[in-house]
């Protein structure tokens, strides 16, 4: 309350400004200052990958992080996937494949194979097994989302090809 | 009436089906209760006790009162009568009064401006205990001079919380008879539901007295009613609704219910919205459980392989409060000796009482650990016949016609030996199971010294629906608007398991519509008539009648709008794709029947209701009928254990599973596959342990649940009923009255795979374990 800091940064690409408080997580910060809900809570100690963003790039779980130290960096949360143009191929893929059932995992799933696809656009199923295995599903057994995950990849080589 | 051109559905069974609410959860829109903020609104924080067992001496919350932004603090004394709730047993409280039974009990909330505040205000109340012997062991709960748990013993036994019996011939006379005897007991875990969402509950004061809680419980209706009791109010001032609901697995009644009253509570004496939502580790604590269980089995069989009776005596862990423990008990009696012919069966339940947490509902409800048991048991006793253990399941398993270990024929049919077929022919069974038979005999090999490889199998039956444990039916609501869309307001609810997209397309087939037309409204107990509670896999049979049944009546009234506007008779209107067609052959649209019925004065709104066909079960005498139907399937898993690290891998598993009709064929399988992933995590990594009824995990750190890397390839199919007159005899079996044939899946599913696991351990390892989940090997 008393000591609040300004931090500046990139959030779904658009320039931001908002007040923090020093303990406040980047989570906190993105749900109860920016109204960002997409990410969710599941554990708030690194296990579930609820609450993954990408931190200039790099796959995060934003309890793990403060939400001060993105002073000046980017962030993208499940808000930002979609575009003008569209659903991002991952996210058309999780429908596809009907990769979802509660949902509540969804958007960190979707943020960490975002991380994986940007890296390595052709992984096998064991990488994109391993990539994933710090984001917990209970419903669905991951089957469905390791497919959604390779549909999507196929679909954005194809893209890149044309 | 109007007959469909082409028998074939639109959208039953059709694979490209998609979850209706897909786009809102891919992209982060679908609002889940800790997502929902309103003005005004305060934090709920909840007091819990660290204590497993002790009584209250001084609770005092006007120091939290004094704490900056503190609001509203509250204990017992603000409910009425103390605040009891539960059922079948009314013994918990929304906040414990006079006692604290485990670790996690609920002792006092408040309600505050922040989180901070809320912090200081729960550390600011006095509580002072007596601390009372604790139990934690179910063998000590009966012991003279133990203390007894409850307020009131609900059987007058102390510790006693209920028993159950099932009577089905005299197998005793059979054992003294039998030439091979198995004797064992087995012992399940408790389990933890580990939904990716804690529980939750946003209220909201209305004016006139009244409140709004949106809560993530499974049966907004029971919410009501629990919260309304204890508040003092009528339950029309009382209203709850169903957010998103980020899973739940049987864990969202109780706990949730509790949640409910307590926000509603602080938000009623503040004046202010209050929401509440439980961290992790408070969440492990606070929650229910899957019961933990043993079950001593004896069962008998004919040198050549005929089982011929089975006594089976469980005791039940159900921790500080019944819940829903004296339920899956019963269920877990009805099922003890497996889905087998048998000329006689006893069972001898008891369910106890100690300061392990609490259990209650959780997916296959005293079914997931009662089967476990019983396919271990088998297992060993076709090793002591000299028995392949699939072959002799084939030879007892139930099949159309047979009685089940209660005494009743099974409605419907049987589909097990099909299932067993299917794993058994798909995994290549007999050349595995020779192989890693070898593999153990021989154990020269260098990959036998680093590691072993197994093969097991396990089948299962499962009663379907509430069976003897309630009234089983459901309600469901469709009207048509103004812009041709269509307004569902179903009874039942959907927590992750797909009830939304099931109902949708079973109205829109029902109707002949495009399934875009159909809206599900979220659950409101304002507009949604009460249906009891959504367990027991029963949304999509008795759910699905209900608004199948409901499209029904809506169908009627427009085929006779159609009749007015074609000038033939109803009989004669013929339908293809959403389009009416009369004797002239011109079609005319839906929109055109809609209009046509409102200027006719006709009404586009319905009511259904569908109940089971209703079963008589004796509690007293434990004969009966205790389910109107059954379902049945079978899995076989491969694994290998490591002589270096003792661990154990599943390199794959087949399933199969009985089913009827597929509404939903991609639903299906994701609940298939999900409850594989958990019954991996019972098999192999799940264990929520007490030690004196201390919790021994409060994180995914220590509690593990199986990563995306820990499931192996699934090999899973639904063996569907063949359709009459196809000439090919009947493979699958179709559920009596299941809407378009279908028949319930999502707890059955995960039954099946634990104990396969362990006895595909048993090749690997030569080592029986009677206990989950299975321990490193240690050579």
């Amino acid at each position: 309350m008393a000591n609040k800091i300004l931090v500046a940064a990139t959030i779904n690409g658009e320039p931001t400004e908002f007040l923090c408080e020093p303990q406040q997580s980047l989570l906190e910060g993105l749900r109860d200052v920016l109204g960002l809900t997409g990410a969710k809570e599941g554990c708030n100690d690194g296990n579930c990958g609820a609450c993954s963003v990408l931190l200039d790039g790099r796959l995060v779980n934003s309890c793990l992080v403060l939400a001060a130290e993105i002073q000046g960096r980017e962030v993208t949360s499940i808000e930002g996937l979609a575009t003008w143009q569209g659903l991002h191929p991952l996210q058309q893929a999780f429908i596809d494949e009907d990769a979802l059932q509660c949902g509540f995992c969804t958007p960190g799933m979707i943020i960490a194979a975002k991380a994986l696809l940007d890296r390595d656009p052709d992984p096998t199923e064991e990488r994109i097994r391993a990539w994933l295995s710090g984001n917990l599903c209970r419903c669905t057994g991951y089957d469905k989302i390791v497919r959604a995950v390779q549909a999507a990849a196929a679909a954005m080589r194809s893209e890149v090809t044309v | 009436m109007a007959t469909p051109i082409g028998a074939s559905p639109t959208y039953v069974g059709n694979p490209s089906l998609q979850n209706v609410d897909g786009a809102d959860k891919i992209t982060g829109r679908a609002r889940y209760v800790g997502d929902m903020t309103v003005p005004g609104m305060l934090v709920g924080k909840v007091l819990r006790s660290a204590v497993p067992h002790a009584r209250i001496v001084e609770l005092d919350v006007t120091p939290a009162l004094a704490v900056a932004g503190v609001r509203a603090a509250i204990t017992h004394r603000d409910f009425v009568d103390n605040g009891p709730f539960g059922w079948p047993v009314r013994d918990a409280f929304v906040l414990a009064y006079r006692k604290v039974r485990y670790v996690g009990d609920p002792i006092a909330a408040v309600a505050a401006d922040t989180a901070e505040a809320a912090q200081a205000g729960i550390e600011a109340i006095r509580v002072t205990y007596e601390l009372l012997p604790v139990i934690s062991d179910m063998a000590a709960a009966l012991d003279p001079g133990a203390p007894q748990i409850p307020e009131v013993s609900p059987t007058g036994k102390g510790n006693l919380c209920a028993t159950h019996l099932l009577r089905n011939g005299d197998p005793d006379s059979l054992l003294a008879g039998g030439q091979v005897i198995l004797e064992a007991t087995y012992s399940l875990p408790h389990q933890e539901h580990a939904y990716l969402e804690t529980e939750g509950a946003l209220a909201i004061p209305e004016p006139g007295g009244g409140v709004t809680v949106y809560a993530n419980c499974q049966s907004p209706h029971i919410a009501r009613d629990t919260a309304a009791l204890v508040l003092g109010l009528e339950p029309s001032l009382v209203r709850v609704i169903q957010p998103f609901v980020g899973g739940a697995f049987g864990g969202k009644d109780d706990i949730v219910y509790q949640t409910t009253a307590q926000v509603a509570k602080l938000a009623l004496l503040a004046g202010r919205p209050v929401r509440l939502v439980l961290s992790r580790p408070e969440s492990m604590a606070a929650s229910y459980k899957r019961e933990s269980m043993k079950s001593r089995i004896t069962l008998a069989a004919d040198s050549d392989g005929t089982l011929r009776a089975a006594k089976v005596a469980i005791t039940v862990d159900s921790g500080a409060y019944a819940s829903m423990s004296p339920m899956t008990a019963w269920r877990a009696t009805m099922h003890a000796a497996g889905a087998y012919r048998y000329q006689a069966v006893h069972v001898d339940t008891q369910v106890l009482y100690t300061n392990n947490g609490y259990s209650g509902a959780f997916r296959g409800f005293g079914n997931t650990p009662a089967s476990a048991a019983a396919e271990l048991a088998i297992d060993e006793l076709a090793e002591r016949l000299g028995r392949d253990p699939l072959e002799f399941r084939l030879q007892n398993c139930l099949r159309s016609g047979d009685c089940t270990m209660t005494g009743v024929r099974t409605p419907g049919g049987a589909g097990l030996a099909a299932c067993l077929e299917w794993v058994r022919d798909r995994s290549d069974w007999a050349t595995k199971r020779a192989a890693y038979d070898e593999q153990r005999a021989v154990g020269a090999g260098v990959d036998s010294r680093r590691s072993r490889r197994g093969i097991g199998v396990a089948c299962y039956f499962h009663g379907s629906g509430l069976g003897g444990e309630g009234v089983d039916f459901a309600t469901a609501r469709l009207a048509v608007d103004a812009d041709y869309g269509i307004t569902l307001t179903a009874g039942l609810t959907d927590f992750g398991q797909g009830s939304r997209t099931v109902f949708s397309l079973l109205a829109a087939e029902t109707l002949g519509v495009r399934m875009d037309r159909i809206r599900v409204l979220r659950p409101d107990t304002q507009t949604a008539l009460d249906s009891g509670p959504t367990v027991a896999s029963r949304a999509s049979i008795v759910g699905g009648n209900a608004v199948r049944v409901t499209a029904q009546k809506i169908g009627h009234v427009l085929t006779l709008a159609a009749a007015d506007l074609l000038g033939c008779a109803p009989e004669r209107i013929l339908r293809s794709g959403e389009a009416y067609i009369g004797p002239a052959e011109d079609p005319i649209s839906f929109e055109a029947v809609v209009d046509h019925a409102r200027t006719m004065g006709l009404q586009l709104s319905a009511d259904g209701r569908w109940q089971v066909r209703p079963i008589e079960w004796d509690f007293e005498r434990g004969t009966g009928e205790p389910y109107f139907a059954y379902v049945f399937g079978a899995q076989v898993a491969e694994v290998e254990v490591s002589a270096v690290t003792g661990r154990t891998r599943v390199l794959k598993i087949w399933a199969a599973h009985d089913a009827g009709t597929i509404l939903y064929p991609k639903g299906a399988l994701g609940q298939m596959y999900g409850g594989i992933a958990q019954g991996l995590g019972y098999a192999l990594m799940e264990d929520f342990r007490f030690e004196a009824g201390m919790p021994q995990a409060l994180d995914f750190d220590r509690y593990r649940i199986p990563r995306a890397m820990d499931i192996p390839d699934i090999e899973g199919t639904y063996i569907q009923m063949l359709p009459v007159g196809t000439g090919q005899p009947p493979v699958g079996t179709g559920q009596p009255g299941g809407p378009y044939g279908a028949k319930n899946l999502a707890e059955p599913v995960m039954i099946a795979t634990a104990p396969a696991i362990a006895n595909a351990f048993a090749q690997a390892t030569g080592r029986r374990v009677r206990s989950m989940p299975l321990p490193l090997w240690n050579g």
